[in-house]
């Protein structure tokens, strides 16, 4: 997947857990728990919106990897 | 909350609570199963919290007429902040009786609803106990206010790695800040810590959860 796929998949996974974040003009450097205030909940939404829509499995284990947007982004586009 | 202040006498206790048993336990089911099937902490603490309920019962029901009644079942309320602001708390019925799995599924779908704004009226008027649980973000311990007529609320701080001492020796693990606001008209500091004591001890066990 190329980054601006990636790209759309995240944000399309990020309205669908918090619909109050405006994801045009996001700032990539945001981190997904505490600025856009996703929850442990949240986040389990997130990532298996992205494993059903986008095909990317994130495991538990690389759940640290994943903290900013732009991070995500990165890792949707290596491994999808 | 002003009004709860006002009438009930709060008593506040808290312990650290080692969670590396619970956690690396949770990270192997996790690890052989879909997102959709994942567990978080929040669910092996919801489960430990109802089993400790039924052992301690000062803690579980309703002060109403100036007297306190017990509740046989179990009936947790769970802490959940809105994204737009406020809290509700809708209950789990009958949590001591779910396993790990239902536990965790209800808990998402409570949660989801109440962010939905489509929670029924029973799951908000009747907890008998209620719980807050701040995961893995924010701070280390939550001191809640207890939610009329209800007797007890359990807070568990931010799931993190911390510096722990044992059998002289210093390692690094995970852990938790267990909080428990109590009424004094119900239940006492002895009581009152052995609830913390059970829940600590069932979090040693997770596979018998």
């Amino acid at each position: 997947m190329n980054e601006h796929e990636a790209r759309a998949a995240v944000y399309a996974a990020i309205t669908q857990v918090a619909p109050d974040v405006e994801t045009q003009g996001l700032d990539d450097r945001s981190r997904l728990r505490q600025d856009l205030e996703l929850d442990s909940l949240d986040f389990l939404a997130l990532v298996e919106h992205l494993a059903r829509h986008a095909g990317v499995d994130v495991p538990e284990g690389d759940y640290g990897r994943v903290g900013t947007v732009a991070s995500l982004i990165a890792y949707v586009a290596e491994h999808a | 909350m002003s009004r709860s202040k006002k009438t009930i006498p709060h008593y506040y206790l808290g312990t650290t609570v080692d969670l590396q048993a619970a956690v690396a336990w949770m990270r192997a089911v996790n690890a052989q199963r879909p997102v959709s099937a994942r567990l978080v902490p929040a669910a092996l603490l919801l489960k430990a919290c109802a089993l400790a309920a039924r052992q301690v019962p000062e803690v579980n029901g309703f002060y109403t007429e100036a007297r306190f009644r017990p509740s046989q079942a179990v009936h947790l309320g769970v802490a959940v902040a809105l994204r737009e602001g406020g809290l509700v708390a809708p209950a789990i019925h009958d949590a001591d009786t779910l396993t790990v799995d239902q536990l965790m599924e209800r808990l998402r779908d409570v949660v989801t609803r109440a962010r939905a704004g489509r929670l029924r009226r029973a799951e908000i008027a009747d907890p008998t106990l209620t719980v807050t649980a701040l995961g893995d973000l924010g701070v280390d311990t939550v001191y809640g206010v207890i939610y009329p007529p209800q007797v007890a609320l359990v807070g568990f701080g931010r799931v993190r790695e911390r510096p722990w001492a044992q059998d002289g020796m210093l390692a690094v693990r995970q852990s938790v800040t267990a909080t428990l606001s109590a009424d004094h008209r119900v239940s006492d500091g002895l009581r009152g810590g052995r609830f913390l004591d059970l829940v600590d001890e069932m979090l040693q066990r997770p596979e018998d959860l």
